[in-house]
C-alpha cells in the first residue's frame, strides 16, 4: 500500500514534465508530510551526505574526460583507423562506425557522447558516399550504446554507488557484498566486445542485402599510418584499464587522470581545442555533472524513504514467495526495465531501481556483478528506444531525420541487442568469465 | 547588471571547482607515484650498499612523504558538492534538467500551459523547502561544532552549499517560470550539440531538444 | 505504561560481534522492561551510513548507535583519539583499565555537551599489520602505501614507520590491495577475515599495535526523558550485553585468526621480544607528537594508569 502511494505520487509528478530529480525530491517530501509523522529534518541529512562519496566523483571526471575527447579530434583519428581496417567489407563505412564506437566506448563513459563523437563524422560521410541517411544513422545510434557497456562507464559507477554498502543476503542467508566499480568495469569487457561483434555482423548483413558501397582495401602502410595518428587516443585505453588493474590508481583516480590526459592530447598534441576554449569545456562538463549529481542526491533520499518503509524487503519477500526462481525473475526484470527504459534516462532508472531489485536478485542467488551487467544492457537498449532515448536524439540532431525515422532506422540493431540481452541474462559465464579469470 | 554578474559568477565558480578537483586528484596520484620511485631508489641503494646514494634518496623520500595529501579525496568531494549545488542552479538556466514530457505534449494548449506551470512551480517549491531545511540543518551543525575528518574544516561551511545553492536554484526556477508565463518559451539544453566541433552539422530543432 | 521505541542503527552485518551485541541488547531490554521498551535494530547502514549516523543521532532521527571511537574526533571531542595511539594498551587487561576506569568514564562524559550520552565501550579488537611484503622490522615499511581510515593519529603512526598513509573508502580497499594501489593495511583479525583481505595480503605481523573499538551512545535528551525505573532496567541490559559483545568479539578474533592461518594465503609473523621493542621504540614518539591534539594531561594520566614511563 505504502509502495503504491509513493510510486503513484512519483508517476503523477513525473507526468507533469518536471525534472526527474525534482519529482523524486517532491515525492519524498509530500509522502513525509501527508502520510507519516517523520520530521523532515531526519531526511535533510541525506541532502548533504547523499553524494559525499569519493567513488561518485568518478562521474564528473569521466564526463570531463569525455568532453575533451569529443571536442578534441580523438574520435576523428580513431574513425580513420577503423575505416582503414574494415572499410573494404560490405557496408564498410557502417562497419567502421561500429568499430569506432567500440574503440571510443573504451575511453568514454557515456553513450550519447559516443554517438555524438562518432556519428557527427560518420553519418555525414556515409551519406556523402551514397548510403541512405535512414541506414547511416542506425548502426551509430545503436553501437553508441556500447559507451556504457564497455568500461569506463558512468552508468556502471551509478550501479556500484547505488548498491554500495548493501550487504544483501544470498539464498542460504550468507552475506553477499556489493560489487566494486573495478569488478563491474572488468565484467563489461567481454559482453561489450561480443555485442560490438554482433552489431558489426548485423551491419554487414544489412549492407550486403541492400548492396551498399564498400571502400577500396587500404594497404598496410596506410593502416599503420592511421594507427599511428590515433595512438594517443588508443593509449588512453591502456592508461585507464592498465592503471586500474595494474595497481597504479583506483577507478576514481583513473577518471581524474584520464581527464588530464584527454586535456593534454586535445590541447597540446592534436591541437583541436584551443586553450581559450577550455573554460567552455569545463563549464559544459560541470553543468552535465551537476545535473547527474543532483539526481543522485534526490534518488538517495528517495531510496532512504523506501528503505525506512521497508519496501524493498516487502517486495523481495513477495517476489520470492511467488516462486519465480531466477529465470522468471530475470525475465520480469528485463521486461520491466525495457518498458521503463522507453521513458526514462539510465542514471535515474539505475538509482531508483537498483536498490529495490538488487536484494531480490542476491536472495535468488544471482551474482551481483552479473546482475549489474544485465541492468546496464537494458539501459543501453533504453537509450535507443523511443520516445525518450538520448542516442536517438543525438542521431536525429546529426542526421536531421525525424525521431520516427531514426527509431525505424535503428530497429535491426535493437533486435540484435535484444538477442544479446537474452544471452547475457541466461548465460552468466559470458559476464563472469573474465572477472573470475582475474581472481575478482 | 546584477544579473550579468550573477550569471558570470555562477559560471566561473563551477568551472573553477571542476578544474581544481581534477588538478588536486591528479597531483595526489602523481605524488603517490613519485614516493614509490623514491622508495625504490632507497631500497636499491640499501641492497647494493651505496651509503651516499642511500642517504640522498632517503632525504628525497622523506621530503616527498612529508607533503601530506591524505586530505585530497575529502577536498575533492567537497569541491564537487559545491559544484553540484551551484551547477544545478546553472543547469536550470540552461535547461539541462530533463523530465518526461510525453504526457504534456499530448495535452491541448490550455492544459499544457497549466501543467507546465505546475511543473515549474514544483521546482520552486522544492528548492524553497531546501533553503528552509538546509538553513536549519547548517545552524544545527554549526552549534554541534562538527569538523571534517581530514581537512578538519567546520562542517557547517561545507553544508552551506545546500541552502545557498538551493536559493540560487529557486531564483532560476522563478526566472524560468516568468519567461514561460510571459513568452511561452522553455529553455532546453541541446544534447545533440557540441561546440567547437567543425564537422558537426548544426543541430536540428525538434527531436534534439530535451 | 506508554511504550518507547529505540531505533538502534549500525553499519555492520547482523552476525558480527557488534551486530550480535545489538541483538542481545534488544532481547534483554525488551525482557527487563517487560515490553515497555521496543528496540528496533537496523544493521548494515540500512538507515544511515557511517558518516551520517552521528548527525542523525543528534537530530533525534535514531536513538542508539555504536560508532567506531574514531568518529568522535570529527565531532569535536579529540580526546577520544587517545584510543588510536599506537602501543598504548598492550592487552585486554590494559584496555579494561582504561575503558572501565576513570579515563573511560571521563571521556564518555565529554560527549554530554554534544547532546550525546555514552553508555558503554564495545570491543572490536587489537589490530595487526598486513602487506604484500614481509614487515618484520620497522625498516620494512619504507615506501609501503598503507591504507588507513581518516585519522591524524593513524597518519602520524604510518609516517613514523616511514610508510605512506593512504585514505581510501572502505568499499575500495579489497580491490586496491588486490591490484596494488596500496600495499597493506591494519585491521583486527575479524575485520581482515570478513572483508576477505587475507586473500590479497601475503604477509601479516601480529603486532597488536593498536586498538579498534566502539562506544554505545544514545541521544541524551531522549535518555534523560525516560522514566528512571525503565532507564535502570536499560542500564542493566546494556551492562550484560556489553559483557556478551566483548566476549564474542574476542572469540571472533581468535576464530578469524585460525581461519586465516588455515586458508593459507597469508604468512603470519609473530614479533620477537627484540622486534617488539623496536616497534615500540619507533611508534611511542607518536604519543608526544599528538599530545597537543589529545591533551598532554590525558596522555600522561593514561601512561600512569598503564605504567608506561
Ligand atoms: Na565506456
Ligand atoms: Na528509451
Amino acid at each position: 500500500m505504502t509502495a503504491l502511494i509513493i510510486f503513484a505520487i512519483l508517476t503523477l509528478l513525473l507526468a507533469t514534465s518536471m525534472p526527474v530529480s525534482i519529482a523524486l525530491g517532491l515525492t519524498v517530501f509530500s509522502f513525509l508530510y501527508f502520510f507519516t509523522s517523520i520530521p523532515m529534518d531526519s531526511i535533510a541529512l541525506k541532502l548533504f551526505t547523499g553524494i559525499e562519496k569519493f567513488e561518485i566523483m568518478a562521474i564528473p571526471f569521466f564526463i570531463l574526460a569525455g568532453n575533451f575527447l569529443t571536442h578534441g579530434g580523438v574520435a576523428k583519428r580513431m574513425i580513420a583507423f577503423a575505416t582503414s581496417m574494415v572499410g573494404h567489407w560490405h557496408g564498410g563505412m557502417g562497419l567502421a562506425a561500429v568499430v569506432a564506437c567500440a574503440l571510443f566506448a573504451a575511453i568514454s563513459g557515456s553513450s550519447p557522447a559516443t554517438v555524438m563523437a562518432v556519428g557527427s563524422i560518420m553519418i555525414p560521410a556515409m551519406v556523402k558516399m551514397g548510403y541512405p541517411p535512414q541506414f547511416a544513422v542506425g548502426p551509430v545510434a545503436a553501437a553508441g550504446g556500447l559507451g556504457i557497456l564497455i568500461p569506463p562507464s558512468i552508468v556502471m559507477v551509478m550501479y556500484a554507488v547505488a548498491t554500495s554498502g548493501m550487504m544483501a543476503t544470498g539464498p542460504d542467508g550468507e552475506v553477499v557484498f556489493s560489487p566494486s566499480i573495478g569488478q563491474i568495469f572488468i565484467a563489461g569487457v567481454v559482453p561489450g566486445l561480443i555485442l560490438a561483434a554482433m552489431y558489426a555482423a548485423t551491419t554487414v548483413w544489412r549492407a550486403w542485402k541492400n548492396g551498399y558501397p564498400r571502400l577500396p582495401r587500404a594497404g598496410w602502410g596506410e593502416r599503420f599510418a592511421a594507427f599511428r595518428k590515433s595512438i594517443w587516443g588508443l593509449l588512453l585505453i591502456v592508461i585507464i584499464m592498465g592503471g586500474i588493474y595494474g595497481g597504479i590508481f583506483t577507478p576514481t583516480e583513473a577518471a581524474a587522470v584520464s581527464a588530464v590526459y584527454a586535456f593534454v592530447i586535445a590541447v597540446f598534441v592534436y591541437k583541436d581545442i584551443r586553450m581559450r576554449d577550455v573554460p567552455k569545456v569545463l563549464l559544459t562538463s560541470a553543468a552535465m555533472s551537476a545535473m547527474l549529481l543532483y539526481i543522485i542526491t534526490n534518488a538517495v533520499m528517495f531510496a532512504f524513504i523506501l528503505t525506512s518503509e521497508q519496501i524493498p524487503q516487502h517486495m523481495s519477500d513477495w517476489i520470492v514467495s511467488l516462486g519465480f526462481g531466477k529465470i522468471g525473475f530475470l525475465l520480469m526484470v528485463n521486461i520491466m526495465l525495457l518498458v521503463i527504459g522507453m521513458v526514462m534516462e539510465p542514471s535515474a532508472i539505475i538509482l531508483i531501481m537498483a536498490p529495490i531489485l538488487y536484494p531480490i536478485a542476491v536472495k535468488l542467488g544471482i551474482d551481483p556483478v552479473h546482475f549489474g551487467i544485465i541492468l546496464i544492457v537494458n539501459m543501453e537498449i533504453g537509450l535507443a528506444t523511443p520516445p525518450v532515448g538520448l542516442n536517438l536524439y543525438v542521431g536525429s540532431a546529426i542526421s536531421k531525420l525525424g525521431l520516427t525515422e531514426v527509431s525505424k532506422s535503428v530497429v535491426p540493431w535493437l533486435l540484435t541487442a535484444l538477442v544479446f540481452l537474452m544471452m547475457i541474462t541466461y548465460i552468466p559465464e559470458i559476464t563472469l568469465f573474465l572477472p573470475r579469470l582475474m581472481g575478482m | 547588471m546584477f544579473l550579468r554578474i550573477l550569471d558570470r559568477f555562477e559560471e566561473v565558480l563551477i568551472s573553477v571547482l571542476m578544474a581544481a578537483a581534477v588538478i588536486l586528484i591528479f597531483v595526489a596520484v602523481f605524488h603517490r607515484f613519485s614516493i614509490g620511485y623514491a622508495a625504490d631508489l632507497v631500497r636499491y641503494a640499501r641492497a647494493n650498499e651505496m651509503p651516499e646514494l642511500q642517504s640522498w634518496a632517503r632525504s628525497v623520500y622523506s621530503s616527498i612523504n612529508s607533503i601530506k595529501l591524505t586530505w585530497a579525496q575529502e577536498a575533492c568531494i567537497y569541491l564537487f558538492v559545491w559544484m553540484a549545488k551551484f551547477g544545478a542552479a546553472y543547469g536550470v538556466r540552461i535547461g539541462i534538467h530533463v523530465g518526461v514530457d510525453m504526457v504534456v505534449l499530448k495535452l491541448d494548449a490550455k492544459w499544457q500551459r497549466i501543467v507546465t506551470i505546475i511543473a515549474m512551480s514544483g521546482g520552486i517549491l522544492f528548492t524553497a523547502i531546501l533553503v528552509w531545511i538546509g538553513t536549519t540543518f547548517v545552524y544545527h551543525v554549526g552549534v554541534g561544532g562538527q569538523i571534517s575528518a581530514d581537512l578538519e574544516m567546520p562542517m557547517w561551511i561545507v553544508y552551506l552549499a545546500v541552502p545557498l545553492g538551493s536559493a540560487l536554484m529557486c531564483f532560476r526556477f522563478i526566472q524560468a517560470l516568468h519567461l514561460y508565463v510571459t513568452t511561452g518559451q522553455i529553455v532546453h539544453h541541446e544534447h545533440g550539440h557540441v561546440d567547437g566541433m567543425d564537422d558537426a552539422p548544426a543541430p536540428a530543432n525538434g527531436g534534439a531538444a530535451k | 505504561a506508554q511504550s518507547v521505541t529505540i531505533k538502534f542503527s549500525h553499519v555492520v552485518a547482523p552476525d558480527t560481534p557488534k551486530g550480535k551485541g545489538a541483538q542481545k541488547f534488544k532481547e534483554l531490554a525488551e525482557k527487563y522492561t517487560e515490553g515497555a521498551v521496543l528496540v528496533e535494530v537496523y544493521p548494515n547502514s540500512q538507515l544511515y551510513k557511517d558518516k551520517e549516523e552521528l548527525e542523525a543521532l543528534q537530530l533525534g532521527a535514531v536513538q542508539m548507535l555504536a560508532p567506531s571511537l574514531a568518529k568522535f574526533g570529527p565531532l569535536g571531542v579529540q580526546q577520544f583519539e587517545l584510543f588510536d595511539l599506537p602501543y598504548l594498551m598492550a592487552d585486554y587487561d590494559d584496555l579494561r583499565k582504561i575503558t572501565d576506569g576513570e579515563i573511560g568514564q571521563e571521556l564518555l562524559g565529554l560527549l554530554d555537551p554534544k547532546g550525546i550520552k555514552g553508555l558503554a565501550y564495545w570491543d572490536n579488537g587489537f589490530k595487526i599489520m598486513s602487506a604484500n611484503s614481509p614487515i618484520e622490522s620497522t625498516d620494512d615499511f619504507l615506501g609501503l602505501k598503507m591504507r588507513i581510515q581518516s585519522s591524524k593519529i593513524l597518519e602520524a603512526q604510518m609516517l613514523a614507520l616511514d610508510a605512506v598513509p593512504q585514505v581510501l573508502p572502505f568499499s575500495e580497499v579489497y580491490q586496491a590491495l588486490q591490484t596494488g594501489v596500496v600495499d597493506g593495511t591494519e585491521n583486527p583479525p575479524s575485520n581482515m577475515f570478513t572483508q576477505k583481505m587475507h586473500e590479497v595480503q601475503k604477509h601479516a605481523t601480529l603486532s597488536n599495535h593498536g586498538y579498534l573499538g566502539y562506544a554505545v551512545i544514545v541521544n541524551k535528551a531522549f535518555w534523560d526523558g525516560l522514566d528512571p525505573a525503565i532507564r535502570e532496567q536499560l542500564d542493566r541490559a546494556m551492562e550484560e550485553s556489553t559483557i556478551y559483545a566483548n566476549s564474542i568479539a574476542r572469540e571472533e578474533n581468535e576464530w578469524a585468526m585460525a581461519e586465516m592461518v588455515k586458508a593459507g594465503y597469508t604468512t603470519f609473523h609473530e614479533l620477537t621480544e627484540d622486534e617488539r621493542a623496536e616497534w615500540i621504540a619507533r611508534l611511542r614518539p607518536v604519543h608526544d607528537e599528538m599530545a597537543s591534539r589529545i591533551g598532554a594531561d590525558l596522555i600522561a594520566k593514561a601512561h600512569g594508569v598503564l605504567g608506561i614511563e
